[in-house]
């Protein structure tokens, strides 16, 4: 018997799978593909001086090359916009030459004054400019719009010409160079190529074509902060996150004990939930700065003689320390609610029956509640990493983000400060590659028994 | 020695007296069924006796220990609860040996009493399942192996049968009979089912709005109920009761039912001159009224509304008075709706129930 396929589920859950491709998975490829893509690495040749023809090979940015040939091309019109085309343009021209017959070709604008232009401001009447030192006096009128071609005849400056038509250029050139020891050789748009001032050789500029790259990556990993970034968050992580489970776990279980008032207790705990990271990174600061709450009260109750500076280059212990206590501060209730969340599934006959069967109270913590709160502590364990990666504005609260900083704290630095986009996006794929590595450990760790789902 | 002794419990919720003044002893190895409709308190009076929920006053002693303030873990009780309450993340094994393991056994020790329990409760080809794979039969299984496994000298179960469908709980009721007889533990058995506890219990406690209102063996609970509600919550069909007059007539006793005069035994005529010219109620079993064909002297006759024909017996349906009654017939007695037929009512089956408090009169207790 073949089981038909039942579709409807799948038409449910389309629009979600949409909008989870459509704001999520595309837009996080498109960032974390600036780490390793570069953009502009590889100019590509072409077989013909033009954008249509195929291409023939390429040539990495930087390579030395030698302009072997020159040649105008009609711009195609949707490349007009792009500021970095350098473009001539070319007037169609009719005059007297300096040999008194009349002539018809093409001369670049650099060589015609304007002098009339009809109503849609089109050129009509112009002058030739004239030539300023230099050996020819002349002006050369050729055949087709490129110095290349055939010369029909030369103007001397100063004298009038009809100006039929215009035609705006791109310049191209037939590049020779050398990639991996092997010559090339194809044409290429002059807006790519930087030709020095013998005007044979010279470089290609940026290609047109981009190719995967580590050096990104390895810039972020030279860069001076990265180690130091990367070892903050770590410690930090690796601090705050036992500590606020322990305690959460605890506050938890007093509320679950039904006290008078533990409501009370729970709304106290949760507070800091709805305070923002830079508001309790304020709150911290005013805390340990050199006349905050805790010199003032140290001082006056005798137990310093003089506020300590804590929040200096020098002692970047006690910045980690406040960090650490601030996060703790703000967070711990997060893992809290979803524990007392995970807490209330349990029911009491259960943990009656633990009792009843001899397990005292860590007993019972130990082999019936942990064991049963592993999805919660799952999610939360979770949920905590990834907000411990994400640190940021309570470092920038207590440390200006230069004495300490993390890996969320050097994206913001490599984007903003340094508008190294790249970087920053490298710093933003480690982030989320630490989070990704974390989640899989914690459900492969803490992998609840597929058998406990009723 | 592991006798119960339950001394003058209450326990309350607020206002609300769930358990009022209990006292009841449970002999050493006695299994004990406190039996009674849902919410009379029976599961608040087990749970005082396990230690989960302090009772508000009294004592209770397991053996010759006070142990009323005493943590569940150290009372050496082992319990069943209504909802099982197995370990979800556990298997079967791991559940089973919770106990042991709690309690530091030795590990050949806690493997050779968990293949015993799993065996005695058939579940020991499941022993690495999770409870959520499991039947509810199994289920229960598991968790009255739990506690058996621990050879705690009392047992405690909360209608463990409860969760059960029909024919599974019949069968269970027998397996447990047989199981607890051979552990020999002093049990307390709740159960809300009369046939549960009149099949299975040494004795039964009846209790009613948290107060026992008869301790006793299933036959003279049956048989001898204290009052008109323990006769009418045990037996299927329940005790049927009757609106009748005392009256005197030439220095005797006489109770009439209707026209119908009754004499009542000897014994009870000096009890029941006190209520001369009062109304009393008849309590009699559906199975101790003699039905008869033809009339006699002193067969009440009656027109029969129903007949049930049940296989072992018949069960007519009479209209006594504004008193339904259910008679039991032999299958031979031939009868059918609408038929009129004559009922006896031997004397030493009657029950004379007070009809201001409820109490069942015996000559005896007076
Ligand atoms: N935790 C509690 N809080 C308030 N009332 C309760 C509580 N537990 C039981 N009761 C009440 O006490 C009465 C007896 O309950 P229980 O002992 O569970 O009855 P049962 O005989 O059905 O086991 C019920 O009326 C119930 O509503
Ligand atoms: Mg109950």
């Amino acid at each position: 018997m073949k089981k038909r396929l039942n579709l409807t589920p799948y038409w449910l859950i389309l629009p979600s799978v949409i909008y989870l491709a459509l704001f999520f998975a595309w837009p996080m490829v498109q960032a974390l593909t600036l780490s390793i893509w570069d953009g502009d690495a590889r100019l590509q040749l072409r077989a013909e001086a033009t954008l249509r023809s195929p291409v023939s090979d390429w040539l990495p940015r930087g390579a030395p090359i030698e302009v072997v040939e020159r040649r105008g091309n009609t711009v195609d019109p949707d490349d007009l916009g792009q500021s970095n085309l350098r473009t001539e343009v070319w007037f169609y021209i009719r005059g007297e030459s300096a040999d008194g017959r009349t002539v018809e070709g093409w001369a670049p604008e650099a060589r015609v004054r304007v002098r009339e232009t009809d109503a849609a401001g089109a050129p009509t009447l112009g002058t030739i400019r004239p030539r300023i030192g230099g050996s020819d006096p002349l002006t050369t009128v050729y055949a087709e719009p490129s110095v290349v071609s055939d010369v029909v005849g030369r103007i001397e400056s100063n004298a009038v010409v009809a100006i039929e038509r215009q035609t705006i250029l791109e310049l191209w050139y037939l590049v020779r160079g050398e990639r991996d020891g092997a010559a090339i050789e194809g044409w290429a748009p002059s807006r790519y190529v930087q030709v020095f001032g013998d005007n044979v050789r010279g470089r290609i500029d940026r290609g047109d074509a981009g190719e995967l790259t580590l050096r990104y990556l390895r810039s972020m990993i030279n860069d001076r902060f990265f180690w130091p970034a990367l070892w903050t968050t770590l410690l930090l992580m690796a601090i705050i996150i036992p500590v606020q489970f322990v305690l959460a776990i605890i506050m938890a279980l007093i509320i679950q004990q039904q006290l008078r008032g533990n409501t009370f207790f729970l709304y106290v705990f949760a507070i800091a939930l709805g305070v923002s990271e830079l508001a309790v990174g304020i709150v911290w600061y005013a805390i340990f700065t050199q006349n905050g709450y805790l010199n003032s009260i140290l001082v006056s109750l005798g137990w310093l003689a003089a506020p300590i500076p804590y929040l200096t280059a020098d002692t970047r212990h006690w910045i980690i320390v406040a960090i650490w206590l601030a996060e703790i501060w703000r967070a711990t209730a997060l893992v809290m609610v979803i524990v007392v969340a995970g807490l209330q599934a349990i029911s009491h006959e259960i943990l009656e029956a633990a009792d009843l069967f001899g397990a005292n109270l860590w007993k019972r913590v130990r082999y019936v509640i942990l064991p049963m709160l592993k999805p919660s502590l799952q999610v939360a364990l979770i949920l905590r990493t990834i907000l411990a990666l994400q640190v940021f504005a309570v470092v920038i609260a207590l440390s200006g983000g230069d004495v300490v900083t993390v890996l969320a704290n050097e994206a913001y630095r490599q984007y903003y400060t340094l508008r190294n986009v790249n970087v920053a996006a490298a710093y933003a794929a480690l982030i989320l590659l630490l989070s990704m590595f974390s989640a899989a450990v914690y459900l492969r760790m803490v992998r609840s028994h597929e058998e406990m789902q009723e | 020695m592991a006798a119960i002794r339950i001394e003058n419990v209450t326990k309350k919720f607020g206002n609300f007296v769930a358990v009022d003044n209990v006292t009841l002893i449970v002999e050493d190895q006695e299994f004990m069924v406190l039996l009674g409709p849902s919410g009379c308190g029976k599961t608040t009076l087990l749970r005082a006796v396990a230690g989960l929920g302090m009772a508000d006053s009294g004592r209770i002693c397991i053996g010759d220990r006070d142990v009323t303030y005493l943590p569940p873990r150290k009372r050496g009780i082992s319990m069943v609860f209504q909802s099982y309450a197995i370990f979800p993340h556990m298997n079967v094994y791991d559940n089973i040996a919770f106990g042991l393991k709690m309690n530091k056994f030795d590990k050949a020790e806690i493997d050779r009493r968990v293949r015993e329990a799993a065996e005695l409760l058939h579940i020991e080809t499941m022993l690495d399942r999770y409870p959520s794979k499991l039947s509810g039969g199994q289920r229960q299984r598991v968790a009255v192996a739990r506690a058996i496994a621990m050879k705690s000298q009392v047992l405690l179960m909360d209608e463990p049968l409860s969760n059960l469908d029909a024919l599974l709980r019949l069968e269970m009721r027998a397996e447990l009979k047989r199981l607890l007889a051979e552990i020999k533990a002093t049990t307390i058995y709740v159960t809300h089912d009369q046939i549960e506890a009149l099949s299975m219990g040494d004795r039964i406690a009846v209790m009613r709005e948290g107060k026992i209102l008869q301790c006793d063996h299933p036959t003279v609970v049956y048989d001898r109920p204290a009052t008109d509600f323990v006769g009418g919550f045990i037996g299927n069909p329940p005790m049927n009761f009757l609106d009748a007059q005392v009256q005197r007539r030439d220095g005797a006793v006489e109770v009439a039912i209707g026209d119908f005069k009754l004499r009542p035994h000897p014994l009870m005529e000096p009890l029941l001159r006190g209520y001369d010219g009062k109304p009393i109620v008849i309590g009699i079993r559906a199975e101790n009224m003699e039905a008869l064909a033809a009339p006699a002297d002193d067969a009440l006759k009656v027109r029969v509304l129903v007949v049930e024909p049940l296989g072992a017996q018949n069960l007519l349906t009479v209209k006594i008075g504004a008193n339904i009654v259910k008679v039991s017939t032999h299958p031979s007695f031939e009868v059918a709706p609408d038929q009129e037929l004559w009922l006896r009512f031997p004397a030493d089956k009657i029950r004379w129930v007070d009809r201001e408090s409820g109490r069942v009169l015996y000559p005896e207790l007076n």
